[in-house]
This record gives structure tokens, sequence and C-alpha cells, in this order.
């Protein structure tokens, strides 16, 4: 997972920016800034929505125009998009499914049945709102010298970098060669069919599964082979459900092709475990990692791990040991919430709920 | 008759689920509300700090200094209480907005953030009033109650606290140093100078900022310029010091000693937090301009709570307290003022602790604070 604060740019490289800083000067900058307009900013990227289409019933494309501090991206990239909903932040990445020509980014969002976040996009952010972006990531991009025939094995709305890396050879006009196989549930599940179609006529050689249609549901590696035999010899682009891409993987191990296979991971939460069970917490920082017991609060699982947090009350009142929750699944004592996004946990009134990651 | 002696542990405990689901009910319901509402406040600061810079830098007459400074002071005041305070506090740390940031916030005061949180948030509102645990307790100068050591040096205290009130900001800084552990051998002088760098750091820059920075800025007009920061500095230091002296010393607020922490339960601490504060009463202005430590009591129940809830949990508060038949310490600020300086005046001399006149006349133990039967007190399990 990207980083909380990754939506700011920090330049300390600017002996001014210590002196704004110190002088409280930034503070007001900040201020009188996004008072003006919301885009103006002291490097954070920041992205005005300028369009929205349907692809899907559940997908959405939200095209953005970011401010001059975007530094662009690769084909395959996914950025973080920041939005504040009923006053708190949250962040998700998301693919960018446009090719880095364009000015404008297109971010292709399926809507998570009860996602806060995909939600919010879904229904309330419109034309002209301004949401933060983080500078573009992810090695899921072309290598170094273009292959040649590239193929790109998706599902659902795993085919997003595969839109961004078509779309550019699509604008070069070095569609010829390249092949998508994609799987959806049902026809009108396909994301940017149009698009697809279009390509086709231009030399793209596409395969399209659906699950409504008779034949094997979703990935069918028999079908696979004989659609694309030449498979193990091809730059390959997997992006789609875990699931899916465990029965794509083992082909290239089997052809010893696995150095031209490029995955597209998704983070998948890990598993939830009982209170009191034994857990395993990555912490970042030190780069240990420990097997806590389950017993008392994280706080108290951690000294007795070997690690001294910084702590103080011991009660959740001083918040001398919050500190960030990168990863996984934690429960406030206090209030028994659970806390499942990457954000800050005071340790000594939270318990885990599955492995963590913690910014120690 | 003593409350904290009064309450049974089954009380104290039905007593502290009360509190904790007045804690609860709040903190489900923070939202768009509580981020419109410290935005709000930014807003106003930044704004009062701009206007009192320009009326400060391209003034020349004596109305617009008085407006300058009063300006300035404004915003001094709001980003030390409304905001720094309760940011610190970790109140909006919900939000994930990184300006609202209780470990990355850097509040326009001499004091450093970092150690400033160590002390309050933890030392300050842990041990609220536990004499040789809470160093707020008269802040190591002033003898707000009978229980402190007397010694000579407190006869000066109607003076030295009139100058902590005018450098309150020193006053915090040095405070968090423990230049007291010097004269004890506690820490070698080494040591001190080690604790005392993140302060000269920032102490540098904050003198740099009001004193040299902005008045070289203003050129002819460089006098005013400093004159008007050194005010607005002086203009926050005293409303700060009044606020938070009539915050744990006006009378009727306890202190404790540290047999009352062993074994402490919620309830108990609960408990001291209301019997160690006192509340200011008045308008909504006051409030914001308190940072609404004028609802001291519910910031010590609920410090990570919104302090701008702070007037509706009282009502609800005060209404737990009167049925529990716990005293709730309320008064105007004149009042509270008054009552504060009479015991730093009283206190200079060698008032007699509570505790001994218990040993001279038993009889009266009822009526005395807690200090005076530690022994007495519930011992109940965490």
């Amino acid at each position: 997972m990207t980083h909380l604060e990754s939506t700011r740019t920090e330049s300390n490289d600017w002996p001014w920016s210590t002196v704004a800083r110190r002088f409280l000067i930034e503070r007001q900058a900040r201020h009188w800034l996004q008072r003006i307009d919301p885009m103006l900013s002291l490097g954070e990227v920041r992205a005005r929505v300028v369009g929205v289409r349907n692809e899907t019933p559940d997908v959405k494309t939200f095209l953005l125009e970011p401010n001059g501090h975007w530094r662009g991206h690769r084909a395959g990239q996914h950025t973080l998009v920041e939005v504040t909903i009923d006053g708190v932040r949250h962040r998700r990445p998301f693919t960018i499914a446009s090719p880095p020509e364009e000015d404008v980014l297109a971010l292709t969002v399926k809507r998570i049945s009860g996602g806060t976040v995909t939600s919010y996009l879904h229904e309330q952010l419109s034309m002209g709102d301004v949401v933060g972006l983080a500078q573009a990531a992810g090695d899921f991009v072309f290598p170094a010298t273009r292959p040649e025939r590239p193929l790109f094995i998706t599902a659902g709305a795993g085919i997003t970098p595969a839109l961004a890396m078509l779309g550019q050879l699509a604008q070069e006009g070095s569609l010829n060669g390249s092949t998508l196989v994609h799987h959806a549930r049902d026809t009108k599940s396909i994301i940017a069919r149009d698009r697809l179609a279009r390509w086709a006529e231009a030399g793209l050689e596409l395969h399209l599964h659906t699950d409504d249609q008779p034949g094997p549901r979703g990935f069918d590696p028999d079908r696979f082979i004989s659609e694309v035999p030449d498979f193990a010899q091809r730059h390959t682009f997997l992006c789609g459900p875990p699931p899916m891409m465990d029965v794509a993987r083992p082909l290239y191990a089997l052809c010893d092709a696995e150095e031209r296979l490029h995955e597209e991971r998704f983070v998948s939460p890990p598993p939830p475990v009982a209170d009191g069970q034994a857990v395993t917490v990555t912490l970042k920082r030190s780069g240990r990692t420990v097997t806590l017991d389950g017993q008392g609060s994280l706080l108290e699982q951690l000294e007795r791990a070997g690690e001294k947090p910084k702590h103080g009350c011991r009660m959740g009142i001083c918040q001398t040991c919050r500190c960030t929750k990168a990863a996984g699944v934690t429960r406030d004592r206090e209030t028994g919430a659970l806390s499942t996004e990457p954000e800050g946990i005071r340790l000594c009134v939270s318990d885990a709920r599955s492995d963590l990651e913690l910014d120690l | 008759m003593n409350p904290q002696n009064h309450l049974t542990p089954t009380e104290l405990d039905a007593f502290a689920q009360e509190l904790d689901a007045i804690r609860d009910r709040h903190r489900a319901d923070l939202g768009d509300r509580d981020k419109a509402h410290i935005d709000r406040i930014i807003g106003i600061a930044n704004t009062s700090e701009l206007a009192g810079r320009l009326f400060l830098h391209f003034g020349i007459d004596p109305i617009s200094f008085v407006l300058g400074t009063g300006a300035l002071t404004l915003a001094k005041i709001l980003e030390n209480m409304e905001i720094g305070h309760n940011v610190m506090h970790g109140q909006y740390d919900w939000t994930g907005d990184p300006e609202l940031d209780s470990h990355r916030y850097e509040w326009d005061s001499v004091s450093p953030a970092e150690g400033w949180r160590h002390s309050h948030n933890f030392e300050h509102h842990t041990y609220t009033n536990v004499l040789g645990m809470d160093r707020d307790v008269g802040y190591n100068l002033v003898r707000v109650s009978a229980e402190q050591r007397w010694n000579p040096a407190y006869l000066v205290q109607p003076i030295s606290a009139l100058g902590l009130a005018l450098t309150f900001q020193w006053g915090v800084a040095l405070h968090d140093l423990k230049l007291e552990e010097l004269r004890n051998g506690e820490s070698t002088p080494a040591e001190v100078l080690e604790r005392a760098k993140p302060l000269l750091r920032k102490a540098v820059w904050q003198l740099a900022k009001d004193y040299a920075f902005y008045p070289a800025l203003a050129g002819l007009n460089a006098p005013r310029v400093f004159l008007g920061n050194m005010f607005a500095n002086i203009g926050r230091n005293v409303w700060a010091f009044a606020v938070i002296f009539c915050g744990h010393f006006p009378e009727g607020a306890e202190v404790f000693d540290r047999d009352s922490l062993e074994n402490e339960s919620r309830g108990q601490w609960y408990l001291r937090q209301i019997l160690g504060s006192a509340n200011i009463e008045g308008s909504t202005f006051m409030h914001v301009m308190t940072g609404h430590l004028s609802h001291q009591i519910e910031h010590h129940l609920f410090p990570a709570i919104p302090a701008w809830r702070y007037p509706a949990m009282a009502k609800e508060v005060r209404e737990i307290c009167e049925r529990y038949e716990l005293p709730y310490n309320t008064g105007t600020l004149g009042a509270q003022l008054k009552s504060v300086a009479g015991k730093i005046l009283r206190h200079a001399l060698p008032t007699k602790s509570a505790k001994k006149k218990a040993e001279v006349a038993p009889a009266d133990a009822t009526d005395l604070p807690i200090a005076a039967e530690p022994a007495t007190r519930p011992a109940l399990a965490a």
C-alpha cells in the first residue's frame, strides 16, 4: 500500500520552504490558495472532474484534469484518489485507464457494494469537483524495450491498465500484433466495449469471453492455449481477480516463461482473526516482523514481543502511542469499532483482528 | 463529606459507564460539522493574522496600531487555544487531514510541540492535580494549594505570578525542561542542555519571525511592527495564563497525593478529573477564545473529543454530577480569577495543609480534601 502522505510532495530541498514553514507563512499561503481556487496548491496534486462517463451499470469513468504539480504517468500505472467524505479524508488506489499523452486522466471505477469511497465517487462526485491525487506509481508498465506483440490477459475491472497500454499503442498506430484476452460477467459488463471494437479493426487481436455464453466460465487454460498458442514467447500483462491469476500463472511457470509475465497484484486484505488469536505484525521502520500472542492491547503485546513503542498514559487519552497502521484490521477496545483503512491508531486501546503492518 | 469516599465501587463503575457512553455517542457522531468548525476557526485566525499584519505594516496612526495589534492577538489566541491545543490533543486526527495531525502540528509558541505533548497530554492529563506527578500544579513557581510544601521563595509569588502571566509561553516552554532537576541533582547540566535543544531551535525561529523578519519587512515601520508583535504575544500570554490558572486552581479544585493513583479505577480517574478541574461560564465567543478550556471539566474527561462539543457534553456531565452528588466547580471568569488571585495571595504565606489540620482535629475530617485520608479510599482493580 502506498504511504498515507504520498499526496503531499515535500520540497525540502528548497531552503525557503523551511523558512516559510517556520514563519507560519506556508500555512497562510496554503489557506489562501485553497480559498482562491481549490486547484491551487503548494505541491499537492489536485485534479478537477471534467467529465463522467457510464461504462457499465456499476462502472463509471471519471475524466480528471490535474494541476501543474502532476508529473505524468506511464501506461499501466495507478494513482491514489483523495476525497473528503463526512469530514474524513479517504485515499484509494485506482489504475489510470488513459494513455500518457492525453491531457485528461481517465479513472475507471467499479462500484463496490458497501464501499465508502466508490459509492461516494459514483453518487456524489460531479463535474467541476476537485479531488486530491498522488503521483503515479507502479511497475505494471511496458519494459524499457517495448515488447513486440504484447499479450494482455484481463478480467472485469482488471482491464483498466490494459486500456491505458493499448490506448498508447493505438495512438502510435502499432496495435498490430497485440492480443487482448478479456473476461467479463456478461456482455453489458464489458468496460469500453466500443473502444475495443475500434481497436480490433485497427489490428488488435481480441478474444472476449462472457460467463453468460456457452462454454467455460472465466479464464480457461485450454481455451486460452488454443487461442494464443505462442503465449509463452510473448510479454504478457496479467490483471484480474486473484483466482484467475492463480490459474494463469502456472501456465507460464510450466513453460519457463515467468520472466515475460507481468502481473498487477491487487493487495487483498489479510484474513480476519478472532479476538485473542495470534497475529504477525510487520514493523515498517525497523523492518522487523513480530508475532503477537493476542492477549491484551497491541501495546502490551508489542512490549511482550520485545518492542518498545513510544507510549504514555496506557489508557487511550494522551495519543503518545498513536501510530499509522498501514495495513490490516484493528479494533478500538473503547468503542468496539473496527478499523479497516490505513489510518492512525492508539496502540494502548487497540487489538489486532488480522495480520498488521505498522509504521513503527 | 468527601465525594471520592462516598461512592461505592459499584457506583463508581456505573458512573464511569455513563461517562464512557457520552464519549462514545459523540465519537460516533464525528463528521462534517466538526471539520467545518475547525476549518472556520482556522479561516478566522488566518484572516485575523493577515489583517493584523497589514494594519501594523502599512498604518501610521495609533488607531491602526491598536486594531492591528488586536487582530494579531486574536489570531495568536485562536491559533494557540482552539486550534493548536486541541489539534495537538488529537481531537481532529480522525479527519486524516495532515494539517490537523496531532503528531505533525507545530504551534505559534516557543514551546516545541513534541515536548509539550508529552508534558501536557501525558503527564498533566493522566496525573491531573496529583502532587509530585502533575507538574502543572502551580507550574513549580506558584503555590496554589496548602498541600504544596512552603518555602520562603513563595513569599514573592504575587509578583512572580504576574511575571509568569506576561511571559507565559516562555514559562510553559521552560517548564518542560524540568530545570528543578538541576537543583536536586536528578539531571546534569549537559542533560538539561540536550533537552533544551528543540526549545532553543524553535525559540530562535519564533524570535526571528516576530522581532526580526516581520519588522524588517516593514521597513521604516519596523519599530511599530516590533511593538505590535510584542504586545500581541503578551496579550496572548496573559489570556492563556488566566484561562489555564482558572482551569485547575480556583477554590474548590482539589489536589491529590500519589496514593490516589494506586489501583485507580476508570471511575476514580474520571472522578479525579472532575474534582481537580473548574469551568468558566460565559458567551460562545469566550468559550472559543479559551479553546473551550472554559469547559476544563469536560476537556479532562474527554480530552480527544473536538472541544466545540464540550458545551453540549457539559449538560449531560452536570446532570450526572448532580445525580451522584458530586461538586461541579463553575463560575464566571471574574469570579474564578478572583478566587485564583485570592489563593495565590493566601498561599504565599505558610498556610497549614489540610492534612496537618486533620491530624490535629480528626472530627473535621469529613470536610477535608481527599489528600487527608488516602488510606480509606477503596482500592479497585483497574
